[in-house]
């Protein structure tokens, strides 16, 4: 049990590196912002103690809002993320949400899709409208909340699949 | 005490996650000029909104306080209305031979008579004597006619008995003025010959020929007119400036020389 904790410290820290290091300088088209630390929010184990989780995201956010100066857009967008994440995750996999090992593996495409989706949308959504944070930007925010999702899905579903390949 | 701590218990994630956020918001508040001035305009906007709301109740609940007020302010202004007046009426007849003008109030008026009268607060004690004119801010009202010690009753121009001296402002032209009895804002010129030349809208001032009023003081204006009569005399109907039925404040000519021209004429 701790050497497995052990590892998913390892993992995150490798996660949250690689955002600050790669990613953080990664814009494609101009529009697109790469945020893969959000994969540690959907991969964080059913079984962990949420109010951790609201902590880890909280923890996290901040330290990738001091990298970009985006003063709190990230930490606001990852603990909201991190509060709904149970609701979510019971929207998605319904009854089977609370089996401990039901994440990933062993649930349907489609409800992984949903999940993945939801909390990468949920995400992209508070983050743009705090950059934004005005009404007349209504309709950007939407546009750069869906092309944002859209790519970031893809990105951290392979990141899912490469972590959970091992 | 336990269940407090219970229910503390059981809803730390939102207590932690609200928290959180607080600090969150804060920390973009405090450090991003956008957020800064966009939730500026929030809270200006909800500290308006209540503002007005409250003050809304607030002087609905003031109206009373409010109403005395604007009476007061009323009051005061009608009294520098009616010093204004004075002096502007004074300026009119500053010319002529007015010794000084009185203030009366109306506490009596008709105008469904043929033969209306005015009563004031003003009499013999004040110095009212008869035959003296009337005029409100707006023009002639009448001819003081009986005295009391602190009571005075005025012919009023809608009085059929009554005839004033009057001229066309613009030519002139003397005539005079009476009332036929029927339309209290409308009375009647007469003695206009048909080789005047008239319109409607014309003035009519007083003429000055008489004891009562100096040149000048308005009557009113040519409402209509008809030059189909026989007698060599225009038939025109004036509507008059003063409001008859609604007159409150009202002037009391004092002229000088009335006794030395009546001596005169009795001679």
């Amino acid at each position: 049990m701790n050497r497995e904790l052990v590892k998913e410290i390892i993992l995150s820290l490798v996660i949250v590196l690689s955002q600050l290091l790669i990613f953080n300088h990664i814009n494609l088209f101009g529009t697109v912002d790469t945020f893969i630390y959000v994969s540690l929010f959907i991969l964080y184990k059913t079984t962990y103690d949420k109010t951790y989780l609201i902590l880890f995201g909280f923890l996290v956010g901040l330290i990738i809002d001091l990298s970009l100066q985006t003063y709190g857009a990230h930490t606001l967008a990852s603990i909201t993320v991190c509060y709904l994440k149970e609701r979510i995750e019971k929207y998605s996999f319904g009854v089977n949400s609370t089996l401990p090992l039901a994440m990933i593996r062993g649930t349907q495409l489609t409800n992984r899709v949903t999940y993945f989706f939801l909390i990468i949308f949920l995400h992209s959504l508070i983050y743009f409208s705090l950059i934004f944070f005005k009404f007349e930007f209504t309709l950007t925010i939407f546009l750069y909340t869906l092309i944002n999702s859209i790519i970031n899905f893809i990105i951290v579903w392979i990141i899912s699949k490469l972590i959970f390949n091992k | 005490m336990q269940s407090i701590i219970n229910s503390i218990v059981k809803n730390r994630n939102l207590i932690i996650y609200l928290l959180l956020t607080f600090i969150s918001f804060n920390y973009l508040y405090n450090n991003s000029s956008i957020h800064y001035s966009g939730v500026g305009k929030i809270g200006t906007f909800i500290s308006g909104s209540t503002s007005n709301f409250y003050s809304k109740i607030n002087s609905y609940f003031n109206l009373k306080e409010e109403n005395r007020k604007l009476i007061e302010e009323n009051l005061e202004l009608k009294k520098i209305e009616s010093q204004f007046i004075r002096i502007s009426d004074k300026s009119i007849i500053s010319e002529s031979n007015i010794d000084k003008t009185l203030n009366a109030k109306v506490i009596l008026n008709s105008i469904n008579k043929s033969k209306n009268i005015i009563v004031i607060n003003k009499g013999g004690l004040n110095g009212i004597t008869n035959e003296m004119g009337v005029i409100s801010s707006k023009g002639v009202v009448g001819i003081i006619k009986n005295i009391t010690d602190n009571y005075s009753s005025i012919v009023s121009l809608l009085n059929t008995d009554l005839k004033i001296n009057a001229i066309l402002k613009n030519s002139s032209t003397i005539g005079s003025i009476s009332w036929n009895g029927l339309d209290p804002r409308i009375v009647q010129l007469n003695d206009i010959p048909l080789s005047s030349s008239i319109k409607v809208g014309d003035t009519i001032v007083t003429g000055g020929m008489s004891f009562y009023f100096p040149k000048g003081i308005p009557i009113g204006r040519i409402e209509d007119y008809n030059n189909t009569s026989l007698e060599g005399y225009y038939s025109i109907d004036v509507s008059i400036f003063s409001d008859f039925s609604s007159l409150s404040n009202l002037y009391i000519l004092q002229r000088t020389d009335n006794d030395e021209i009546k001596s005169l004429l009795n001679e």
